[in-house]
């Protein structure tokens, strides 16, 4: 490259400049969960148990499916807000389900899952098709899944006792000493990251996010790419209601609310940019551990239950305020440089 | 001219309107295989919609476009491209997130049996298509962070994944250096070796005379000649495009002995991207900033303005020191810069024409603090008839506006400021070339009422027509000065261009 004077050397800077900032990135993840431990290991007792980290990991591991759905909605520059609303019909429905049908086996996941689905599908519709801008449209979807929850529960509670054994044994149960829960979203963190690296489709989910004018010449049909994310990101969802149900002890019309926020605190807290084109889930899973801990290290300390809402508010804004800046830089980086 | 069973591409009666706007009106002509064929006209004269419509963006009204005699007709761009027609456009259409080898294959990546991305193929055949066209790119880098030229030739690479048979350049050259230009050049040679035709459009008609095989000229959404390029000289061209002969491409400059210095600009660095400028401005003069892209003559506009503060270094206006610390306090000073990017920095295109002249007064304008459209109207009137901009009324949003009619609001819109130096960066990029003689018309008025102007241009004619002192910018420096009269195309290129010593070069670590 030496001898090459066309490319300047302001664009050779750049070059490990964009890269080293998104690797930066990665590292303040890491770095802000291991400042968290820390913080906790001194101001509580018992924060650095086993014990006390199995519940971490059990808590985290809800948070991190519903997040990794959320990311894959955000990385094409969309906002689903209605996750938790989702959550909340498909679990509830599910539940109802299971408590008339004890014998129905695996058809209690199917149910929430194809649940999620078709709702993922109808916030993907509104957004992909009927081009209602992303927050607006999950936000009326938020409301409606809500009231729909609230339709067929007449105020009605389902208590854990009436679903299938199987279900409440499944959610204490563990494999070689670690709870199934756990190993569910280690094994869905997995599953995702490999897919969106190595499945063309997904791969397309990064395209249309980072440059949704650009999809259109490379053939990609951007409203299918992003009716997909939100049909993935519903089916997800739906399947996290359904081990969330089995861990509650009453499934209540109000299952799964304010979750949205915590989704959202961790994808953007892992890194997945809100503009659209990148993160990644590994980052999402560090994004729910940290807030897991967060949680938890609340609980031990005696804190005030608002501090919780306080702290995924304030890390949402902060993790958008310092991507805006990378973002920033890539841009600059994209556009046309001059003198 | 028509169309015949050998060409490449054959355009047989295209004809399409916008509502009442005809924008093609007609045309035919052909394009034969191997060739490079240049698309010239001013703007608006139906160019781009011909492009969209070859490429499939959009449908014509009436008539066919044939690819090599067989008619064809494309329902979306994806289309036209897997049947071997692909646009480079100016603005990349490209990722900026993802790397370079996977904005190639965005859409038809390598799979294995599995159905997954075969990455190591991928890079592999990345490297090698991009090392088959003479391109030292990583296929691994990030987009983001690429010059626009290595940009362009990632879309070059990627129309050819598909046998590509019609490549359309729209502009390519114009946010290129001359060096970074010779290598497209280069690449277009290689690709019409191979066979593929080139459609090249370009506003630098030099170029044209460069590497053209022929020539079509478009006015007014009509075909108006196509040629042979070597039996069509620049100035024929010119007289083409505007329907008439225009004495000379740049405006008589009366050299009158220039004023007071009006701004006096000492010393100002900031690291790494420019260090110890110095120079003056007189009322009355157009001192020129040239230079290749990338040397740092917007970086130094942009630190005189305040929006890059300067690390070191002063600026006195009328003699007084001011140390830049932000647009809004050079504004007070009296600076008005008119950026290069029109649209980004420069207008509120959906607002109209009158509101867009009012944004930078908005505080003299209104009576206790409420602006009514009419005291905007009443006055930004008088600037939109002095520029004689062309639109239906004040109120027309400016986003309906042809480029050089938004050149004229931003030109409007500064000047309202009363300022006391205007600033202009590339004032007629990407503008045909009847506009900008109105352009330069307007900005030679603007010197004879004693506004001092700086004039940053990578259209070494503009400069050497249009300023009274030139300075040359290379790697962040003032290289050398010329005076209007001894100043050459050759000189300044030379300066610019000059090879940095071995010492410098090291410094910068490479």
């Amino acid at each position: 490259m030496g001898t090459n004077n066309e490319i300047s050397l302001l664009s050779r800077l750049n070059t490990g400049l964009s890269r080293n900032t998104l690797r930066l990135r990665v590292i303040s993840v890491l770095l802000s969960l291991i400042a968290v431990v820390a913080v906790f290991s001194f101001t509580t007792q018992n924060f650095l148990t086993l014990q006390n980290l199995k519940i971490i990991a059990f808590n985290a591991s809800l948070l991190t499916i519903v997040a990794c759905a959320e990311a894959i909605v955000v990385i094409t520059r969309n906002l689903d807000v209605s996750v938790g609303s989702i959550i909340g019909l498909a679990g509830f429905a599910a539940a109802k389900f299971a408590a008339a049908n004890q014998h129905s086996g695996l058809a209690i996941v199917a149910v929430a899952v194809a649940i999620g689905l078709v709702l993922g599908l109808l916030n993907g519709l509104a957004v992909a098709y009927g081009r209602v801008p992303s927050i607006v449209a999950t936000l009326g979807t938020l409301a409606i899944f809500r009231g729909v929850t609230f339709i067929i529960g007449r105020g009605i509670e389902v208590p854990s006792g009436n679903l299938p054994r199987w279900m409440i044994k499944g959610a204490d149960a563990t494999v070689l000493g670690l709870p199934v829960v756990v190993l569910l979203a280690v094994a869905v963190v997995a599953v995702l990251a490999f897919l969106l690296r190595s499945v063309p489709i997904f791969r397309r989910v990064y395209a249309v996010g980072s440059n949704p004018g650009a999809a259109v010449f490379y053939g990609l049909r951007a409203n299918r790419v992003v009716l997909f994310a939100f049909a993935v990101c519903g089916a997800l969802v739906g399947f996290a209601s359904f081990l969330y149900i089995s861990r509650v002890g009453t499934i209540t019309v109000n299952l799964g609310r304010d979750w949205e926020m915590m989704a959202l605190a961790a994808v953007v807290l892992g890194g997945v940019s809100t503009t659209g084109g990148s993160g990644n889930i590994v980052g999402v899973f560090f994004g729910a551990l940290i807030l897991s801990s967060i949680d938890n290290g609340l609980v031990l300390a005696h804190a005030p239950e608002f501090w919780r809402r306080f702290i995924q508010g304030f890390a949402i804004v902060g993790a958008i305020t310092l991507d805006a800046g990378i973002e920033r830089r890539i841009q600059a980086l994209f556009r046309h440089k001059k003198g | 001219m028509n169309t015949t069973a050998h060409d490449r591409l054959g355009i047989v009666g295209i004809a399409k309107s916008f509502g009442p706007v005809q924008a093609v009106k007609t045309v035919s002509f052909g394009v034969k295989a191997g060739s490079v064929h240049a698309l010239v006209g001013e703007n608006g004269a139906g160019k781009s919609t011909l492009v969209k419509i070859v490429t499939g963006m959009q449908r014509p009204d009436s008539g066919r476009i044939l690819l090599d005699g067989k008619a064809c007709g494309f329902e979306t761009p994806l289309d036209a491209r897997q049947r071997g027609i692909t646009a480079v456009y100016q603005d990349p259409k490209l990722f900026p997130h993802l790397d370079v080898a996977e904005n190639i294959f965005m859409g038809f990546h390598p799979r294995t049996r599995l159905l997954t991305v075969d990455r190591k193929r991928m890079y592999d055949d990345a490297a090698r298509r991009l090392g088959e066209l003479g391109v030292d790119i990583d296929p691994r880098s990030l987009l983001a962070g690429r010059s626009v030229a290595e940009i362009q030739f990632v879309e070059i690479v990627r129309a050819m994944c598909a046998d590509l048979k019609l490549l359309i350049l729209d502009e390519p050259t114009a946010s290129l250096t001359p060096s970074e230009a010779d290598r497209l050049f280069a690449v277009v040679h290689s690709l019409k070796k191979r066979g593929v035709s080139i459609i090249f459009i370009s506003h630098r008609l030099e170029e044209i005379g460069r590497i053209a095989d022929e020539v079509t000229v478009m006015r007014d959404g009509e075909h108006i000649v196509t040629a042979p390029a070597a039996e069509m000289s620049e100035a024929a061209m010119v007289r083409y495009m505007v329907g008439r002969e225009l004495k000379s491409l740049f405006v008589e400059r009366s050299s009158k002995p220039a004023g007071a210095p009006v701004l006096e600009v000492k010393g100002l660095g900031l690291p790494g991207v420019f260090e110890d400028v110095s120079f003056t401005v007189r009322a009355g003069e157009i001192v020129g900033l040239a230079g290749l892209v990338g040397a740092g003559r917007t970086e130094i506009a942009e630190a005189i303005f305040g929006v890059r503060p300067p690390a070191s270094g002063t600026v006195a206006i009328d003699g007084a020191v001011v140390v830049p610390k932000s647009p809004a306090q050079m504004l007070r000073e009296g600076i008005a810069y008119i950026p290069e990017n029109r649209d980004d920095n420069g207008l509120v295109v959906e607002l109209g024409i009158a509101s867009n002249i009012c944004l930078p007064v908005l505080g003299r304008l209104g009576a206790a603090g409420l602006i009514s459209h009419a005291s905007e109207t009443r006055f930004a009137a008088p600037f939109a008839e002095d520029f004689e901009i062309k639109a239906p009324s004040l109120d027309s949003a400016v986003a309906s506006l042809s480029g050089g009619n938004r050149q004229k609001v931003v030109l409007a819109k500064w000047l309202a400021t009363e300022p006391k130096i205007l600033i202009l960066d590339e004032p007629t990029h990407g503008i045909d070339v009847g506009t900008k003689s109105q352009v330069h018309q307007r900005i030679s008025d603007l010197v004879s009422a004693g506004y001092p102007i700086l004039l940053i241009s990578s259209d070494l004619p503009e400069i050497l027509g249009m300023c009274d002192r030139i300075l040359v910018v290379a790697h962040g420096r003032i290289v050398a000065e010329f005076a209007r009269d001894e100043a050459t195309q050759e000189k300044i290129m030379t300066a610019a261009s000059r090879i940095r010593t071995t010492e410098e070069v090291s410094a910068d670590g490479n």
